[in-house]
């Protein structure tokens, strides 16, 4: 990713993302952003802003997460939802897909 | 280009005759990333991976195909790039800031992917005459692209 400004806010620990799928339960897919050399940081978090509706302090975080990571688990979803945001990240030209969560 | 008026319907910009021609040399390009570009998956361990990879491909590709309609009553719209006596008005509702993003950075991703995707490092090495314009577009998209970031950055909600 290509740096633009540093923001205040460091990656750490992402909880909500990170949550186990329970049995019986529809199995869940990650939202995954990878990190590639051309996509600006302010760019990136705008588009995850965009995308999810969130403030910029947590778009932020995910993007540092791609940045110094090399990639941010952005949400857990169904099958459905997964593909609908992969295609909202795609259609602005972000290194997106989905995985199943195992 | 610089950012003139800035209100929840639309954000005013001043272009000069040369960003405005380069504005539009970049436009033109419109799109560079190839189709069906884009895995659906990295692991592939979806049920149905290569329908459900299809469904991605035409849906990116329909998007495209109305980015490219809607490109082309931009470029024809002389109101778009409206001349006044310093330079030219363009006049961007939130919508089409959104849209214009979207195409800014199909050209700089496209560009860099028609360059072999290089590291930062590595691009010096790769300048040449047959690479150079897609260099330039690169580069250029993405300063219209940080121009736009930046004048929507006074509307956006922290």
């Amino acid at each position: 990713m290509v740096e633009t400004a540093t923001p205040e806010v460091r990656p750490g620990k992402i909880q909500e993302s990170e949550e186990k799928p329970q049995s019986g339960l529809e199995p869940g897919y990650l939202v995954v952003c990878w990190n590639d050399p051309v996509n600006y940081m302010a760019y990136v978090t705008h588009v995850f802003q965009t995308v999810f509706g969130w403030a910029r302090k947590k778009a932020e975080f995910h993007m540092l997460q791609v940045h110094e990571q090399g990639k941010s688990v952005l949400t857990r979803e169904s099958m459905e939802k997964a593909e609908h945001y992969v295609h909202q990240l795609q259609k602005y030209s972000l290194h997106a897909t989905m995985e199943r969560d195992e | 280009m610089k950012l003139l008026q800035s209100s929840k319907e639309s954000l005013v910009f001043h272009l000069g005759q040369r960003e405005k021609d380069i504005l539009l040399a970049v436009l033109k390009r419109y799109p560079c990333i190839p189709s069906a570009h884009q895995p659906l998956s990295k692991s592939g361990k979806l049920p149905h991976p290569e329908a459900n990879q299809r469904l991605l491909d035409e849906a990116l590709a329909e998007n495209r195909a109305g980015n490219k309609r809607q490109l082309r009553t931009f470029l024809a719209d002389p109101r778009r790039l409206a001349e006044n006596e310093t330079g030219f008005r363009l006049s961007l509702s939130p919508s089409d800031l959104e849209w214009l993003l979207q195409i800014l950075n199909d050209i700089r991703v496209g560009s860099w992917i028609i360059l072999g995707s290089p590291e930062e490092k590595a691009e010096a090495s790769l300048l040449n005459e047959k690479t150079a314009p897609h260099f330039w577009a690169m580069e250029m998209s993405g300063l219209f692209q940080m121009h736009l970031l930046e004048a929507m950055e006074g509307g956006r909600e922290t």
